[in-house]
């Protein structure tokens, strides 16, 4: 990746039709440790891997919560998205007090998706650099958006943001269709197989590193972390590791230049010193 | 694009010494690579209908939709960037409601279509903003018939009998024109736009492909059509809404048959074929 001179704002278009800031900001969330969110006909689940700056360090939260009914996993700089989140609490009240209900998932999506593309549009604001999956449920269910700063919103039965989410990508095509019928800890299973196939070769995950968080239909949102994390690990019993598959995966990656072994790309286009400033706020 | 601007194209709003705004060029570039997107006009209706990539089957079938309403009366499909389509639906229903707001009637076409070409010109004015990165195909009908329009990147617009943008639009204009507009009903108007999209989607590259598609027609069976024109309502009677789930299946299935034929005796001439579709 080089500097051209179509890369400096987000209101300049490269003779391709293309925002190079905007895709750079999409490079942002891949310095973020990994979340992954997946559905059920009744639940959705969010988990995530927490990352510490040092040994003795704590851990960056990943998950944070909206309402009752709904709550965000992000992947990428953390400031940007409590932004994203208390706009979307504001959003959260205003609908109890004008409405006295809770609001509908994609109608708050849609609102922090139409703030992201104005910064997109015009000079001297910056896109954010923050990816979310945005887990609730309403009268029409539970449901799962990933939130891009493009502004770009999908809706998934399953989905997985951040570093080598790729791995826990494919684990989600493999299994989702069987979704919408597990039960609530089956989900988290799930959601903590894909998030395992992320880590690297000498990590595991611990009560420290995972996040999660469940909410169903008629079911409050449910945040996990710590020692409460442990019943759901050892559910997921042999040991923490990741999968022979994923192990597999990742030296095929290697070999062919990694489509998502990116963390070293970016750090050196920022430069010695700034790539370990912009990795403190990263998440 | 001949040549690109040597420093007359990196802000928008310059001019190049023989007179090009590249800024506004480059984000028509943006839109020529976005998804195969068509209307057409009828004689009852409007068609408005896009070529949707699954770019993974983890995706919610359905969800994420491309067409939107504005207004009752007025479908709009946006190709480019998806987000600034949003921005740009959003403001046509903001126009749409200060319409009704002040003459206490619904918005024509031609005028909504005038002020959203007014819109999108304004961002190519200025250094501090980028020009939309999209193109509108905006269809309605008002009391005289239905009406189509597309807006471009650079505030430009025509009104159409039948548009096409998108990757694969020029294959899908050819296909346009050999129809008659004046002719042409909604109930096969389905059936060609369906035929279009298939004929248009390349699937030596792309991957597969759903259909969205909507229409706006005067007699809609649907609930919410007759739920619609309540007390204070101003309405003309015309309903943007989806294309019937079945109706759209059909005209699929008849579309996606009608490709495979041709690839199979590529000697038969095409106008034979349209005659027999129509």
């Amino acid at each position: 990746m080089f500097r051209n001179n179509y890369d400096n704002d987000s209101v300049t278009f490269s003779p391709q039709g293309r925002i190079f800031q905007v895709e750079y900001a999409l490079e942002a969330i891949k310095q973020g440790s990994a979340a992954v969110g997946l559905r059920s006909k009744t639940h959705v689940a969010l988990v995530a891997l927490k990352r510490n700056a040092e040994e003795l360090g704590s851990y960056q939260k990943k998950i944070i919560p909206i309402d009752k009914h709904l709550g965000v996993a992000l992947a990428g700089l953390s400031p940007d998205a409590r932004v994203l989140s208390n706009f979307m609490r504001q959003q959260s009240m205003a609908s109890r007090l004008l409405y006295k209900r809770p609001v509908p998932v994609a109608r708050v999506v849609n609102a922090i998706a139409d703030k992201a593309q104005v910064n997109t549009q015009h000079y001297g604001k910056r896109p954010y650099g923050v990816g979310l999956l945005i887990a609730g449920v309403d009268e029409t269910g539970p449901h799962l958006w990933e939130f891009q700063p493009s502004g770009q919103i999908l809706e998934y039965f399953g989905a997985a943001i951040g570093a080598r989410s790729q791995s826990a990508r494919t684990y989600l095509e493999r299994s989702f269709e069987s979704f919408p019928d597990v039960s609530r800890d089956e989900l988290v299973l799930h959601g903590l197989k894909a998030l395992r196939d992320t880590l690297q070769q000498d990590r595991e995950l611990t009560t420290e590193n995972t996040s999660i968080a469940i909410v169903g239909i008629g079911e409050d949102l449910k945040q996990y972390d710590g020692p409460r994390v442990k019943r759901f690990l050892d559910l997921l019993g042999e040991d923490g590791t990741r999968s022979q598959r994923a192990a597999r995966l990742d030296t095929a990656m290697d070999v062919g230049g990694g489509a998502d072994d990116d963390d070293d790309e970016l750090a050196g286009l920022l430069g010695p010193g700034e790539g370990t400033s912009a990795m403190d706020t990263t998440e | 694009m001949t040549s690109i601007g040597t420093g007359y194209d990196l802000s928008n709003s310059v001019f190049s010494p023989d007179g090009r705004n590249f800024q506004v060029e480059y984000a028509q570039k943006a839109v020529e690579n976005g998804p195969t997107t068509i209307g057409l006009r009828c004689k009852d209706g409007i068609i408005l209908a896009c070529e949707k990539l699954i770019t993974s089957k983890l995706l919610v079938p359905g969800s994420n939709k491309r067409i939107s309403t504005i207004d009752r009366h007025i479908g709009i499909a946006t190709s480019g960037l998806v987000p600034d389509g949003k921005h740009f639906t959003n403001r046509a229903r903001e126009e749409a409601i200060s319409w009704r707001r002040n003459f206490k009637d619904s918005v024509p076409v031609a005028s909504l279509a005038d002020r959203m070409g007014s819109y999108a010109q304004a961002y190519t004015l200025y250094s501090s903003v980028r020009p939309f990165g999209i193109t509108a195909i905006l269809g309605g009908a008002d009391d005289d018939g239905p009406a189509l329009y597309m807006i471009e990147p650079s505030g430009m617009y025509w009104g159409y009998f039948g548009a096409a943008t998108g990757k694969g639009r020029q294959a899908a204009k050819s296909e346009i024109e050999k129809l008659n507009p004046t002719e042409l009903t909604l109930l096969q108007g389905v059936k060609e736009a369906a035929r279009i999209i298939y004929v248009a989607h390349d699937d030596n590259k792309d991957k597969e492909f759903e259909i969205e598609m909507t229409w706006v027609t005067k007699d809609s069976k649907s609930a919410t059509a007759a739920a619609t024109g309540g007390k204070g309502m101003v309405w003309n009677g015309w309903v943007h809404e989806d294309v019937p789930k079945e109706l759209l299946e059909e005209a699929s299935k008849e579309a996606k048959k009608a490709l495979e034929e041709d690839d199979e005796d590529e000697g038969e001439t095409k106008e034979e074929k349209m005659d027999e579709d129509l």
